[in-house]
């Protein structure tokens, strides 16, 4: 909760007892939760009221009008932890709930990398070798949900169509921007855009909340309110620090102190901030070089291409790897930059059934049986593109399948780990590690530094013809700007200390220590950093990396199988630090939401609907962190409990046929995690 | 006959007493009645429409049920093979390898890239060699590279939000530094509002898709970039090229177009102009007050003229919303990090408070035109005040002569549909060759301490094969005098590389 706020913000929601309870729920658990929905709702409704009443918050808008260029970004960057330090922690999120014994010494930041000493709450991610990979069996709920699903949409639909046909013939003004004008047609169409207008607006409040400091285990927002239905958002000046369970900062290195940020300062002091243009014009670095040597090593590959971002490693070096008269076969559910690529690159794209094998399978007796199109000459090569982690079924791709496909099939595989690398496999080197797979089996390993890293970029990894064929091939080489100086110290650092750094044991000389070529995935080899980057010790030692890998396992199997026991629908693999729980219902988005935020400890969420996912199945996205400690995952679990009562979201089928209390589920974490 | 009929009673009982069933339960359902009627009335009204909706209805179904993954099974061309055949088939097939092996060339072309030592600036240590040298090729227009100000911004923001942002602007990655930016690039450039993207490269490959769409139509230079290219290309909107930099050419195409338009009695669809600032390809500069009296996007790299990283978009508030929503390296992308943010939007506080820094700039270019205008054995495409300075090889005095050069003097227009550039069939010059003499400049340049480099280029990839050059990148770091003494480097690297050759 902001603490300096002058006034109560217009949509806080006050419930009708005046006691100072800050939540309605924790307080009563025993108590069904059934009548107080109706008045949550009612308060909900009226505080709805209030803030469309309310005009010029009381509070200066500090980012929406300044005109001034210096003073707004400079007290922004700088003010920014006096605002939202709470030294009462009435949020329990700046001190943890047990206070640290005297010989306990936490060198990370509590808001941004929680403080667990706790060794019970760890877990290894390890796929138990040779089991099949259990298929995923999505859970239906019941036939009155997936019909007031619909319902929900086509009463929005109606609606939409009512308003904009009344809208047009009563106020045309706004509507100028979709009609033809001057000779101009508009940029936007009216069809084209219904939906964002009349379905996304309504629930803009869950989208796009401008945030400021760390994504780490706590995030502060820059609380807004809507004067106008979501069509313009006004800053209220206030902010509140929640905890975070949206951001992709799987490992938890998103960290403004620590040894990876002492190392990222260091290299803005010795580098600046850029490398001036692109690789191959004048824009290389010897920070370059070093990094895609350890990536590689890292990875398990021969040779490792860094660019400065993600999404462009997809859509700029799928294009160099096929062409015409290749085909891709590409899982119904890749992500977008995937689509980009192919798209760009000229190929046939096939799609098969997500993570279906077998319909993978009859897709490739098929195209190569028939060859190209028309012609039928055989295709040139084709090259399948999975990922490791599905960023929004949480599930894992079916790794040891499609390398016996690949046996048989000939063709090329292609696994973007940008989720999986760093977040899954007993070493944190992505789904081949989490199987225990030879990385090399693979041909194209491609992922990215936005997530587990706590950086930006991605990189694109295989043997080195192929890597320096890209290096040639690919678009961003002559034209993209190369990757920057800090995150490059930020990707060396962090992954270092996921490695660990090999120290020349004083015992055997140099000989042996030169001779015996790193296995993987072992350390880092001790000249694979920069001589300047120094890592604390903690750090060097991998023993600091391990323990987060080890903690982001335990709280990811932690809460997938608390919230089954709870009784939700959730997806995906129980290792998958990615967490979808579905909603179904449009409505119930918005709502979870904003309950989730009005918390006494408020917790931000991602929630996703159609288009990023079918129709039906809309759903909250918890993306875990090693930053949380189990306190932080019982916070989320009793939050989704209460919360699920009153939206009606319990329709799973427990495992085993039993739910459990959150009391037992909390007390029994450990066992619960450790269950297979 | 009767044994027949009393054999299929039960049978017509039995569809009898279901269709009543069916009946029953369908006058049970809420609003039967409605659909009753309207069918009942729509059947009166016209018989056929009734059968129309029954084929709509019919279509909707397959059209559901057809899964888009299926195979296509059903074509024309498709072969039944039976199991056996198709295992054959699959014995048999081999691919191609997935990436050729660099040739000799190639890999020598890789090898001699620079790598920069330690930070990079106007004078950095080139690793290969160990040396520093004066740096040309680097883009460091406004010299804001190493700038400490923006190096103590950095740490400082660095301290407050870390380094990653960790997710897309739609999911907590919008940061209030990435706010400030866009107001920043907005302010200075005069327009209602901006966009960020995390990659210069990647934002206007975005932008057009973001708005042109099948149908569509795009007025485009055929000078523009390969990111432009690569941009229309997913739009698959319909492409209309102009002549490169003319703009007597981008009206006739444009009339064109309104004919044809009028022609199909078409609706109105939306026209979009493409062109370049200053192009890459060639240093050339649209003459933009002539152009159009007010542009509706502006894109540019942050990552150039502001020393740090990514991309933006600027224009009125309604076309940046837009891009919010559906420009896709902007959705699925993480944002920017907050210290490249806050460097850049320092940078244009340095830009704006420190005016000399472009003057100098400028300086710097009329400086290196004045040296190197007058050298015989090359031309210069870009512009007279472009800092990018592109060098072709002057074709030597006997091609001048050939027959070939007097057809690029026809007016004759050219056909619009295709982006070659009218004159392509008078280029005789080798781009192997051509590249290799350049890359001698090159390196003759670096022994001479001078660090240039030729216009990288995706051969076999580019629509059109640009000419091979050598690319310059003035920068205000450096003095005038400084700039003079490079560029003369240069100069002289030319004339003796390509003294030798002739
Ligand atoms: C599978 C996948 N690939 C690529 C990307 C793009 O990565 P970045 O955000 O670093 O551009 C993402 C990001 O969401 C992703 O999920």
């Amino acid at each position: 909760m902001p603490s300096p706020s002058p006034s109560p913000s217009p949509m806080a929601i006050n419930i009708a007892s005046p006691s100072p309870t800050r939540s309605m729920f924790s307080k009563k658990r025993s108590k069904p939760p059934i009548a107080s929905a109706a008045s949550y709702l009612n308060a909900l409704s009226q505080a709805d009221a209030r803030a469309r009443t309310t005009r010029a918050p009381t509070a200066t808008p500090a980012l929406s009008l300044s005109s001034s260029i210096t003073s707004s970004s400079e007290d922004t960057v700088l003010n920014e932890s006096e605002h939202a330090y709470d030294p009462s922690n009435a949020d329990g999120l700046t001190h943890p709930a047990r206070p640290p014994t005297s010989e306990q010494v936490f060198t990370t930041v509590h808001t941004e990398f929680g403080h667990c000493a706790n060794d019970k709450f760890r877990l290894t991610s390890q796929h138990a070798l040779g089991e099949p990979l259990p298929e995923h069996v999505e859970q239906d709920p019941p036939y009155y949900i997936l019909l007031s699903t619909y319902i929900s949409y086509l009463i929005l639909i109606v609606i939409g169509h009512i308003r904009d046909f009344l809208g047009k013939r009563l106020s045309p003004k706004y509507y100028t921007h979709l009609v033809p004008r001057n000779g101009y047609a508009p940029l936007n169409s009216d069809f084209d855009s219904f939906y964002t207008r009349r379905l996304k607006t309504r629930m803009d409040e869950c989208f796009s909340q401008p945030v400021t400091g760390v994504a780490g285990r706590t995030i502060v927002l820059l609380d807004r309110i809507s004067p106008d239905y979501n069509h313009t958002h006004i800053f209220t000046g206030t902010r509140t620090r929640a905890l975070n369970i949206s951001s992709y900062n799987y490992l938890g290195f998103a960290q403004a102190r620590g040894g990876c940020a002492d190392a990222v300062e260091e290299s803005i002091i010795r580098y600046g901030v850029t490398t001036c243009g692109a690789r191959l014009e004048g824009g290389s670095s010897d920070l370059h070089t070093t990094t895609e040597a350890l990536v590689a090593e890292f990875v398990g590959m021969e040779d490792a291409l860094i660019s400065s971002m993600g999404f462009a490693t997809n859509s700029a070096y799928i294009p160099a790897l096929v062409g015409k008269g290749s085909l891709v076969i590409s899982d119904e559910l890749n992500h977008a930059s995937i689509r980009f690529g192919t798209r760009l690159s000229g190929a046939n794209v096939r799609m098969f059934k997500h993570n279906d094998m077998r319909n993978l399978e009859s897709l490739l007796r098929e195209v190569i049986s028939q060859g190209q199109p028309k012609t039928h000459r055989p295709w040139k090569k084709i090259l399948v593109v999975v990922e490791g982690l599905y960023s929004m079924e949480g599930t894992l791709v079916n790794l040891p399948v499609i390398l016996e496909l690949k046996k048989k099939y000939k063709f090329y595989l292609f696994v973007d780990e940008a989720h999986s690398i760093g977040a899954l496999g007993p070493h944190g080197r992505g789904v081949a590690d989490y199987f225990g797979i030879d990385p090399r089996s693979i041909d194209i390993l491609m992922g990215t530094f936005t997530k587990s890293f706590g950086a930006a970029g991605g990189y694109i990894a295989g043997n080195k013809a192929l890597i320096d064929r890209l290096r040639v091939r690919g678009h961003l080489g002559p034209y993209a700007e190369a990757m920057t100086p800090p995150v490059l110290t930020q990707v060396l650092a962090s992954m270092a200390s996921i490695m660990g750094v090999a120290v020349p044991s004083p015992a055997s000389d140099a000989v042996s220590n030169t001779l015996v070529p790193t296995a993987h995935p072992g350390p880092a080899s001790e000249s694979a950093l920069p001589s300047w980057l120094t890592l604390p010790p903690l750090l060097a030692s991998g023993i600091e990396g391990r323990s987060r890998l080890r903690r982001l396992a335990f709280n990811s199997r932690y809460l997938h199988r608390g919230l089954v026991k709870l009784g939700f629908i959730t997806y995906g693999h129980p290792a998958s630090p990615i967490v979808p729980l579905l909603l179904f219902n449009p409505g119930k988005m918005c709502m979870f939401h904003r309950m989730m935020l009005d918390r006494a400890t408020p917790i931000v969420v991602v929630v996703v609907a159609y288009p990023a996912t079918p129709l039906v199945t809309s759903r909250v996205r918890f993306c875990v962190s090693a930053a949380h400690t189990k306190e932080d995952v019982d916070t989320v679990l009793r939050a989704c409990d209460e919360i699920g009562d009153v939206l009606d979201l319990k329709h799973g089928k427990a495992e085993g046929g039993e739910r459990w209390s959150i009391e037992r589920i909390i007390a029994s974490a450990e066992e619960l995690a450790g269950s297979s | 006959m009767e044994s027949a009929s009393t054999n299929l009673e039960p049978l017509f009982a039995f569809l009898a007493k279901s269709l009543s069933t069916l009946e029953f339960a369908f006058n049970k359902l809420p609003g039967s009645a409605v659909i009753q009627r309207y069918v009942k009335s729509s059947h009166q009204n016209d018989p056929g429409r009734t059968l129309l909706e029954l084929i709509l209805v019919i279509f909707a179904i397959r059209t559901l049920l057809q899964s888009r993954t299926r195979a296509d099974r059903t074509g024309k061309h498709f072969i039944q093979f039976s199991d056996k055949e198709v295992d054959e088939l699959v014995d048999e097939w081999s691919p191609e390898p997935l990436g050729q092996p660099l040739s000799a060339r190639e890999q020598a072309e890789l090898a001699v890239v620079p790598i920069v030592a330690g930070p990079n600036g106007p004078r950095p240590k080139i690793a290969s060699t160990g040396k520093t040298a004066t740096n040309l090729a680097s883009l460091n227009f406004t010299g804001l590279a190493g700038n400490e100000n923006i190096k103590e911004r950095a740490v400082e923001t660095l301290r407050k939000y870390g380094l990653g942002s960790c997710g897309p602007p739609g999911f907590y990655g919008t940061l209030d530094v990435h706010m400030d930016l866009e107001r920043d690039i907005a302010d200075f450039l005069g327009t209602e509002a901006a966009i960020l993207y995390s990659q210069g490269f990647s934002t206007i490959s975005s932008v057009i898709p973001a708005f042109c769409k099948r149908g569509d139509i795009i007025v485009a230079d055929r000078g523009v970039s390969f990111a432009i290219h690569k941009g229309i290309q997913i739009s698959r909107s319909t492409v209309r090229w102009f002549d490169h930099n003319d703009l007597k050419s981008l009206e006739d195409v444009l009339e064109g177009v309104e004919k044809e338009r009028k022609k199909r009695r078409g609706p109105l669809t939306r026209r979009f102009i493409i062109t370049e600032g200053i192009f890459e390809k060639d240093g050339a500069m649209v003459d933009l007050p002539k152009l159009a009296e007010k542009v509706d996007m502006l894109v540019g790299s942050v990552a150039i003229g502001l020393s740090s990283s990514g991309g933006f978009c600027a224009g009125s508030q309604t076309v940046v919303d837009h891009q919010r929503i559906n420009g896709p390296s902007f959705v699925f992308s993480a944002s920017m990090p907050a210290l490249l943010s806050v460097s850049a939007s320092e940078g244009i506080n340095i830009l704006r408070s420190t005016p000399s820094i472009l003057t100098t700039l400028q300086d710097n270019v009329r400086a290196a035109r004045a040296i190197l205008d007058r050298v015989e054995c090359i031309t210069i495409p870009s512009h007279p005040a472009s800092p990018i300075i592109h060098m072709h090889i002057r074709a030597p005095p006997t091609s001048s002569l050939h027959p070939a050069s007097a057809a690029a003097a026809t007016t004759k227009p050219s056909n619009p549909t295709s982006p070659v550039p009218r004159d392509a069939s008078t280029w005789d010059w080798d781009i192997e060759t051509e590249e290799k003499i350049l890359q001698d400049v090159v390196e003759e340049a670096l022994v001479q301490g001078v660090m240039i480099t030729k216009a990288k280029r995706l051969r076999g990839q580019e629509t059109v094969e640009p000419r091979p050059s050598i690319r310059l990148a003035m920068t205000s770091a450096l003095t005038k005098k400084e700039t003079e003494k490079a560029v003369n480097v240069v100069k002289n690297a030319f004339i003796k590389v390509l003294g030798r050759k002739r």
